[in-house]
Formats: structure tokens, C-alpha cells, sequence
């Protein structure tokens, strides 16, 4: 039983430093042109680790992180924390699945919950009266993320092996 | 054991799934009724914008470096050139200036004939604008500058070429600004060839452009007019640049003309801004100051106002209320030093 709870509690700061990382990458400032491109990286970082550490990466972890996104991006607090939950338990309940697809496989179901996400935080920004509706293109950043999760996924689980967290 | 380990992933222990995920996301619907609807967390958002410095600090990281090489890696020759042109465009400036004291007095001297109100400009305070919102529907910067600078709600941001937007929430060392190109903001203008007034909002289809809205079919506008701030709605400061007219198109069939306007900041690419202390200052001038020249730079910090207008509308009262108002105006100034000098 010990030994078990020894490896439950092993190498956080990884898990840590990778969602400081993609904090960073998510708010470095973008030319106005690119602004549609940036990949979500939070919630990238946050499908792999709730896939690959289900048992410690879950619900509550991804509030926070959504609560910590809203905070730096200047939103109204708990919008992102909204979508992250609803991320974070679709990839909990399919995480044995998604473990069996291909990594494009795993790219189209990326690609559906980002732009879920997106879609949900821009409608309820709409709602609360943050932003007015123009057009869809802000659904390319699912497109992108989609396209950068196979490489993500790779490094991701080279890092989780090579500093054995788990 | 290494991962994958089957005791571990089969089941997730604890309470069912769906209803941790349902207790969070009505956290959520909770946090953002209180935060955006009631305003309860404002004082956690200040509080961790403590925590939340260092990392725009670091994410600043790649400009400071990328400002840092264009500044060390530049050849002799490009910096004599700057210099050259630099130096002549302080000529061209100091040569304005001069014209421009001596129109600032002139003017004064005749407010004063007229009894009439003060306008003096206020002081202005550099800041540097670290960060842009990642949010695409939104015009926010971040800048360096928080509630420890002095920095209050609604202040004023401009850059060297005209106005850039107000101060939208004050952090401790950083603060949010909205952009006056944000489709939810709106600016009052005049335009300063014939003080025609407009209200000029962002575009909602060009990030970079603004649209004057209710402007009749009859109102004289057209391209190539400079928009300055009206001073209506006191939160901007009077005379300000704010953009200049680039079409003005009026069809027969619709009740208003479609006027846009091309914002004279440099909203994507300047980095060093203005924050504007004092936007006005309203001075009534006695008999006895009259004479005595013009300036009056008391440096006072006052926001919003709300007498400098209700002066212009009605420029005739009564001598006794006249001095009445001075005193309560002397008074609320002396207010406003304890209230903002930080």
C-alpha cells in the first residue's frame, strides 16, 4: 500500500511546469493577424495529462487550471474553468478509448473538443455582454491545435517517461 | 510499476464522474454570476494579480530580448541617420511648441475675459504595454503601470499620436486597457474643423478601423477630417487625436450616413504609451489673477469634471454664485489631491 501511495505522489512539478509552459505560450503577446492561429495549449496539455494519469489528472485539477487561464487572460472568472471541466470529463470517460486510437484519431476528437470549448466560452461571452458576434473564424484555432496534438502528445509522453511521472 | 498499470486506470475511485463534473460546472455558472454580474471577486482578482505579474513578466521575455538585439545589433550608420532625423523632427516640434505657448496663453487671457473655465493639460505618466488579450474579440493591452503607480479605473491611455483607450481593471502592478477599437467600446468625438459632434465606436468587422454611428445624412463630415475627443462622457480628456476620417458614405434610403475613421495610435505596433493624470482642471479665475498672466500649472489630479461642462453650457451666471462655485470647485480640487495622490 505504501509503495503505491510513493508513486501517486511522484514528479507533480512536471505535470506543474508543463502547465506553466503552456500558461506562457497561451498569453505571449501575437501579431493581430495571428491571433485565430494560437493553439489552445492549456487545454492540450491538460487532455494529456487527464489521458495519460487519469487516476491523478481530473476534474478538479481542471477547474483550477481553467480558473488560473481566466485570471491571466483577463476574463470573467470561471469561463474557462467551464469549459476545461466539461474537456477534462469527456477525455476522462473515453480516456480508454482514446489510449486504443491512432494519434489522428485522437486529433479529430481534439479537434471536436476545442472547438466545443471555444464555441461555449464565445457563446456565453456573448450572452454575458463581453463581446459581440462577428464570425467563426476563431474555430481555426481548433483546426491548429488538432494539427499540433500529435507532436505534442509525442514530447509529452517522452517527458512523462523520461522523468518517470505516473 | 511502470505505467500502464491496470489496477490503476480501470476504475476512477471516489465520487461518480458525472457528478463531480456537475458540482464544477456549477461552480463555475456560480463564480461567473458572482465575478462578471455582482462584481464579489474583484478583490481576489486584485489579490492574485500579485501572483499573476511574475508570469507576464516572463511571457514579456521574448520582446524585451528581441527590443534588446535591434538595440545592440544596429550599425553605426542607422544610428547617425536616426539621430539626423530625430534631430530635425525636435526642431519641427520645439518650433510648434513655441507657436503653441504662446496660443495657450492667448487663449487663456480670452477664457478669462470671458469668465469662462480653465482648461489646463494634465500630466502624463510612461508606461509600457507588456502584453495583448489573447482573446481575439477583444481590444485589451496589459500594461506596466497598477493600482501601486497611481493608476485608476477609466484613466485615460494615449500614445504619441492620439488616443488609445481607458484603463478597464486596475491590478496591483499591471492593469488592463481597453482599446477604443474594441467593438464594445464607444468614444465621443467632435470633428475639429467645424466641432461637429460623433460617437465613434469600434468596428465590428475591422479590428483596426472605428464607426461613427448616428451620424445624419446632413452632418458635414467627409474623408480626411481629424477626430478629436469631445470631452463628453468625462471620462477622456478634451482634444485629444483620436482618428481621422477615411470614408464617408451617405445612401438617400438609410437614416445615417456609414462614417469610418483609421485611429491615428498605433495600436499593433507601439509598445510605449501614455497614461494621462489630470485630465482637466476647471479654474475659475478671480478679478484680482485676472491680470496677473496666464499659466496656472497646479499639477491637480482630478478625473471627472462634472462642473467644466454645465460652466460651458451656461457661460453667464450671477457674480455671487459665481464665486460660490469657485469655492466649492477649490474644495472639491483639494479633495480630489487627497484622493489621488497616492
Amino acid at each position: 500500500m505504501s509503495t503505491a501511495i510513493q508513486q501517486r505522489a511522484h514528479a507533480t512539478w512536471v505535470i506543474l511546469l508543463s502547465f506553466f509552459i503552456a500558461y506562457l505560450l497561451a498569453i505571449v503577446p501575437f501579431p493581430n493577424w495571428a491571433m485565430n492561429f494560437r493553439p489552445e495549449w492549456v487545454p492540450l496539455v491538460l487532455m494529456y495529462w487527464v489521458m495519460a494519469l487519469p487516476y491523478r489528472v481530473g476534474i478538479g485539477y481542471a477547474w483550477v487550471a481553467g480558473l488560473v487561464l481566466d485570471i491571466l487572460e483577463g476574463s470573467a472568472m470561471g469561463l474557462n474553468a467551464m469549459g476545461m471541466v466539461i474537456i477534462a470529463y469527456v477525455t476522462l470517460s473515453l480516456h480508454q478509448r482514446l489510449r486504443m486510437f491512432s494519434l489522428v484519431q485522437q486529433s479529430a476528437l481534439v479537434f471536436a473538443l476545442v472547438g466545443l470549448n471555444l464555441l461555449l466560452t464565445h457563446w456565453l461571452q456573448i450572452v454575458t455582454g463581453q463581446t459581440v458576434a462577428s464570425n467563426l473564424y476563431f474555430l481555426l484555432a481548433a483546426l491548429v491545435s488538432a494539427m499540433i496534438w500529435p507532436s505534442l502528445f509525442q514530447l509529452l509522453r517522452h517527458i512523462r517517461r523520461s522523468f518517470d511521472v505516473h | 510499476m511502470r505505467w500502464p498499470d491496470i489496477d490503476k486506470t480501470l476504475f476512477i475511485k471516489g465520487v461518480a464522474l458525472e457528478y463531480r463534473a456537475l458540482a464544477f460546472l456549477l461552480l463555475s455558472v456560480c463564480i461567473m454570476f458572482a465575478d462578471h454580474r455582482f462584481g464579489y471577486l474583484q478583490m481576489v482578482r486584485y489579490g492574485l494579480g500579485y501572483a499573476t505579474t511574475p508570469v507576464y513578466w516572463v511571457a514579456d521575455i521574448p520582446t524585451r530580448v528581441s527590443f534588446w538585439f535591434d538595440d545592440v545589433f544596429v550599425s553605426r550608420t542607422d544610428l547617425l541617420e536616426e539621430n539626423e532625423t530625430l534631430r530635425e523632427q525636435l526642431l519641427v516640434a520645439q518650433r510648434e511648441l513655441q507657436l503653441l505657448e504662446s496660443l495657450a496663453s492667448e487663449n487663456s487671457r480670452l477664457l478669462q475675459l470671458r469668465e469662462a473655465t480653465e482648461v489646463i493639460p494634465g500630466e502624463v505618466m510612461p508606461a509600457e504595454i507588456i502584453n495583448v488579450s489573447p482573446d481575439p474579440f477583444s481590444r485589451r493591452v496589459l500594461i506596466n503601470r497598477g493600482a501601486e503607480d497611481g493608476v485608476f479605473l477609466g484613466q485615460a491611455l494615449l500614445d504619441a499620436n492620439g488616443l488609445m483607450g481607458q484603463v478597464d481593471e486596475v491590478l496591483p502592478y499591471t492593469s488592463w486597457v481597453l482599446l477604443i477599437t474594441d467593438a464594445q467600446h464607444v468614444t465621443p468625438v467632435e470633428v475639429n474643423r467645424n466641432g461637429e459632434r460623433a460617437l465613434a465606436r469600434g468596428s465590428r468587422v475591422n479590428s483596426t478601423e472605428l464607426d461613427l454611428e448616428f451620424v445624419t445624412q446632413t452632418q458635414d463630415m467627409k474623408a480626411g477630417d481629424l477626430l478629436v475627443s469631445s470631452g463628453m462622457g468625462q471620462v477622456y480628456p478634451k482634444n485629444y487625436p483620436v482618428a481621422e476620417i477615411t470614408s464617408v458614405f451617405s445612401d438617400p434610403g438609410q437614416d445615417f450616413a456609414t462614417v469610418r475613421a483609421r485611429p491615428l495610435a498605433e495600436m499593433a505596433s507601439t509598445r510605449h504609451v501614455m497614461l494621462v493624470f489630470a485630465s482637466e482642471q476647471t479654474v475659475i479665475p478671480s478679478l484680482e489673477e485676472a491680470g496677473n498672466g496666464s499659466t496656472e500649472h497646479t499639477g491637480v489630479i482630478e478625473r471627472t469634471p462634472i462642473e467644466s461642462a454645465e460652466e460651458i453650457v451656461e457661460p453667464a451666471p450671477e457674480a455671487d454664485t459665481q464665486t460660490e462655485a469657485a469655492d466649492s470647485q477649490s474644495q472639491t480640487v483639494n479633495d480630489s489631491i487627497g484622493a489621488t495622490d497616492l
